[in-house]
């Protein structure tokens, strides 16, 4: 914690002569992100640059650093240099759920949460023939029938495992390596209901899927009938924020001028159109002091449920 | 080739004792409540090459003792060799440097010195065969896939 | 099928863009495929990283363009230089270089042209019309299906791959064991990674293809340099009477019929191939002709057989893909990768959620083969000149492009250093022939095998007799029994006999 402190002052103290800089970008900026291209997190990153790049009048490039759920992604991000002009845009997940289970170079403290664009959708799903299509009609079906569980995260699937628990129900678990496997489990009735990181958005329109639960600590705005676990009371949730990541110790002014970029980003019809139309997340705009509040209150939760 | 195979043979069951012994055991993981624990993929994986290279291994062994030859070939060709390890050490040498410097800006030296090695004496194929591909390299990075010079 | 999708899906294939990216992926191929040693596999892989900035249709397509114009242009160097630019065109080598010899390059290249675009055209049709009724049936198949139908994809393959069965199976161990490295798909937890966050995600693809696929093949051929340096080819010279005439495209029309169907066969089967293909086509033509000794000598049909069925593979190996997102070689392993870079899972739900994408990959095929013809009959003087490039120009820029495709991933050094391990591992299988196929497929299907395994043994709860009321698991099951079966007899007979089988890419 001293290292830290003696980190940030001195890296405030060596970027303080150089604080005049308002014009602020002056070179092109780098935009890491610590998945390979293609997924969720790179399309929205992609557009996102695009969008700062009209804001900031500087090329923002964007580079994918691949591995481990982005976990090296941030353990570089902790050895460049804080002068922002290398940020991280991404879920928060490798911060509040990877570090509990695997042993990784880097820490809560090491990072600065500037501002989340865009919620995660973490939901509970089911498909439409089954005979349950809530919450509470699936654990009610549970009491009386072996049920089956889809997971895609340790987290999902130690939260499920503490439900079942608590409601007595004779639930097995089964691994599906992301959403594309999700989905014909859940479509082929081979599992009763599944976790779903955002892909039933692509299958509740045509009615064959149904969720029956958000994990989020909020409604989304996309299903505004649908409840929480925790509005049904069960104490657990998944959130995760895409959020604009800088390492510890930018100036700032230069910290407000991204916080400007991704502000002028969240109400771009272009990032917009993309984030909700293509990938499914809402898209908002969460400043740093609540960010990095969320950051470390799911970071909290998260342990408690691993803890178990 | 009765020589070749016992070597190789014993070097991929060689490996796959390796994995069963130590790598397995050590960093395959345990999870008592699967079903399918996490160590028994790799560990198929590990006794096919054990059981499989040791039966090549066996093979060329009893081949090698039916001709009555040696173990190790008695005309060692250095220079061929050599010939054949050069680019290894060549790439091995450039990744080395790409941990320093892009490989945007001295690709067209890693190029043109391979060129020279393997008899290319035309100067204008050496600059054209050089240039080209990294002109195209950074056309591609920098402007196309917009991941800044690699 | 819904017309509406066809129409849009066709008025994509006819844009700007896509006629650059799909012609710009047949001259790509066609160039890399007339260049003996570079092999469609070494091509696919160093083009991956270009078709991040493409839209998902024209990546795919200009993959699949990749693939096809490889295959028809290493007909060109089969026929110019007898040294087959692809395996998969030794065949056509048999006749295509005599018939060269004999003063008619131009004929034997408009040959093989003809041959292989019909084949390709008909293939596709066929891969459209089997592809999408088979996903139907497909999206009815769960982790038992699944399971079974990898277990046996795997152990055909490993069948089939050619020369000693207990070093294909070694390899295939090899590529098992590699598989499982990264983090454990239940528990989240790392597996054999000592350690090292970048494997978390499991060793990169892209580096296991570069590096075993690519870079290796350099460092072989770059080796051979040493005792051979370039053979001569045929020149093509201005001779009106040298071209291909209508009585000469009658007679081998049914030969080019014959050999499309069994390339789509072959294709069709996971794990075989296009040499296979294309050297089973040669061998019935021969059987069925009339004058079966002027095969080898210069005889039209020979080419026909070979190049038709050759190109045939190429669509079809795309019925597994499509149907069930299993790839059936290499390449289409490859194509996987490629699908993923871009947000798409291939299998059966892919003509569910993306039919406009498939129906376009579909189009974009068929303007493929439109643009091969086209480029191929044209372009006939340029391509006869590539052959004239000699390999040792050809290594240097592709080490470069290997090199620069995987900075271009973004796995920084680490990944350069796992290039390089599995370059390494790529020579020293080709130069101790264990196949290093066996091992790519193994290494890809893996991971999927174990995740399919694991769920039908939680879902069922140990429970065997799930499987009786799953008569398409059971099928595939018995299959793969036999397959199992069928290879130990196998090894066991061939054990004196040295064998010698085509690698199957």
């Amino acid at each position: 914690m001293k290292k830290t402190f003696a980190a940030i002052l001195g890296a405030t103290m060596m970027t303080a002569p150089m604080a005049m800089a308002d014009d602020w970008p002056t070179r092109p900026l780098t935009m890491v992100i610590g998945f390979a291209p293609g997924g969720s997190t790179d399309i929205q990153g992609r557009v996102l640059a695009n969008v700062m790049e009209e804001y900031l009048g500087q090329p923002v490039n964007v580079v994918n650093q691949p591995g481990g759920g982005s976990a090296v992604a941030f353990t570089r991000l902790k050895n460049t240099e804080a002068d922002g002009n290398t940020f991280l845009f991404g879920g928060t997940t490798a911060l509040t759920f990877t570090p509990i289970i695997t042993p990784v170079e880097y820490e809560i403290d090491d990072f600065e949460y500037l501002a989340a664009v865009a919620l995660g959708q973490n939901a509970i799903v089911t498909s439409a023939e089954q005979p349950f299509s809530t919450f509470d009609e699936i654990i009610a079906h549970g009491k009386e029938n072996q049920m089956t569980y889809a997971q895609q995260t340790p987290l999902d699937e130690a939260i499920m495992r503490a439900i079942a628990e608590e409601e007595g129900l004779d639930l097995a678990i089964v691994p599906t390596g992301g959403g594309g496997g999700m989905a014909p489990l859940v479509l082929g009735r081979e599992v009763d209901f599944a976790y779903s990181g955002g892909t039933h958005a692509q299958y509740t329109p045509t009615g064959e899927m149904v969720v029956a639960a958000f994990m989020s600590a909020e409604r989304s705005p996309f299903y505004p009938d649908t409840p929480t676990l925790m509005e049904l009371g069960y104490d657990y949730s998944i959130e995760d924020y895409r959020t604009i990541i800088v390492p510890q110790g930018v100036p700032e002014n230069v910290k407000a001028r991204l916080l400007e970029a991704a502000e002028y980003a969240s109400e771009s019809q272009a990032f917009k159109d993309i984030t909700e139309g293509n990938t499914f997340f809402p898209v908002v705009f969460i400043g740093q002091e609540e960010m990095e509040a969320n950051v470390r209150r799911i970071r909290a939760a998260t342990e408690e449920v691993m803890a178990d | 080739m009765p020589r070749s195979d016992f070597w190789s043979g014993l070097a991929v069951a060689g490996f796959g004792l390796l994995a069963l012994l130590w790598m397995i055991p050590n960093y395959a993981g345990s999870n008592p409540f699967a079903q399918m624990p996490p160590e028994l993929v790799p560990g198929i994986g590990a006794w096919l090459m054990l059981v499989c290279g040791g039966i090549v291994a066996v093979k060329g062994l009893v081949q090698i003792l039916r001709e009555r030859i040696s173990f190790v070939t008695t005309e060692f060709n250095w220079a061929a060799v050599g010939w054949a390890a050069w680019p290894f050490v060549y790439v091995a040498v450039a990744i080395w440097f790409m941990s320093f410097i892009k490989i945007t800006w001295f690709g067209a030296f890693l190029i043109a010195g391979m060129l020279l090695l393997l008899g290319e004496r035309r100067w204008y194929m050496i600059l054209g065969c050089s240039v080209v591909p990294v002109v195209l390299l950074y056309v591609l990075s920098v402007y196309m896939m917009r991941v800044g010079v690699v | 099928m819904d017309f509406s999708a066809v129409g849009a899906a066709a008025a994509e294939a006819l844009t700007l863009a896509s006629f650059i990216g799909i012609g710009g992926g047949v001259l790509l191929g066609y160039v890399v495929g007339v260049i003996p040693g570079l092999s469609r596999s070494v091509a696919i892989s160093i083009a991956i990283p270009m078709t991040f900035y493409m839209s998902p249709y024209i990546a795919i397509s200009f993959l699949i363009g990749l693939s096809k114009g490889t295959a028809a242009g290493s007909a060109v160097s089969a026929i110019l230089l007898n040294a087959p630019g692809e395996a998969s065109s030794a065949a056509t080598a048999l006749d295509g270089y005599p018939m060269a010899k004999q003063g008619k390059p131009k004929t034997a290249l408009q040959i093989g042209l003809i041959a292989s675009v019909m084949g390709d055209i008909l293939a596709t049709i066929i891969l459209i019309f089997v592809a999408i009724p088979f996903a139907r049936v497909a999206l009815m198949f769960g982790p038992y299906e699944m399971a079974a139908i990898l277990a046996f994809a795997l152990v055909f393959i490993a069948g089939l791959s050619g020369g000693n069965i207990f070093k294909g199976l070694a390899a295939g161990g090899l590529g098992i064991l590699l598989g499982t490295v990264g983090l454990d798909n239940q528990t989240g937890l790392p597996r054999l990674t000592f350690g090292y966050t970048e494997l978390m995600d499991g060793m990169p693809l892209i580096a296991v293809a570069i590096g075993t696929l690519a870079l290796s093949e350099m460092f072989v051929q770059s080796e051979k340099l040493r005792y051979e340096r370039g053979t001569m080819s045929v020149a093509l010279k201005k001779d009106d009477s040298d071209r291909m005439t209508w009585p000469i495209f009658r007679r081998i029309l049914p030969t080019i019929l014959r050999g499309t169907g069994v390339g789509t066969f072959v294709g069709a089967l996971p794990g075989l191939g296009p040499s296979v293909g294309s050297f089973m086509s040669y061998g019935m033509a021969q059987k069925a002709a009339k004058e079966p000794e002027r095969f080898g000598k210069g005889e039209p049909k020979g080419i026909a057989a070979a190049e038709s069925a050759d190109n045939a593979v190429i669509p079809a190996a795309l019925i597994p893909l499509f149907g069930l997102g299993i790839p059936g070689n290499v390449s289409a392993a490859l194509l996987i990768g490629a699908f993923a870079i871009h947000g798409i899972t291939v299998g059966p739900l892919l003509l569910r959620d993306n039919p406009e994408l498939l129906y376009s990959i579909f189009a974009g095929m068929i303007l493929a083969s439109v643009i091969m013809l086209a480029l191929g009959w044209f372009g006939l003087m340029f391509f006869a000149q590539i052959t004239r490039v000699p390999p040792h120009v050809v290594i240097p820029v592709v080490i470069f492009f290997c090199l620069a495709g995987m900075m271009l991933q973004g796995y920084g050094t680490f990944g350069l250093i796992i290039l390089m391990g599995f370059a390494l591992l790529g020579y020293l299988m080709k130069k101790y022939d264990y196949s290093f196929v066996t091992f790519l497929v193994a290494f890809i299907i893996t991971p999927m095998l174990e995740l399919n395994l694991r769920q039908s043994i939680i879902l069922s709860r140990g429970n065997w007799e799930i499987l009786l009321g799953r008569p398409i698991a059971m099928f595939f099951i018995a299959c793969t029994v036999l397959a199992l079966v069928t290879l130990i007899i196998r090894t066991f007979r061939t054990d004196k006999a040295a064998a010698g089988a085509p690698n199957s890419e």
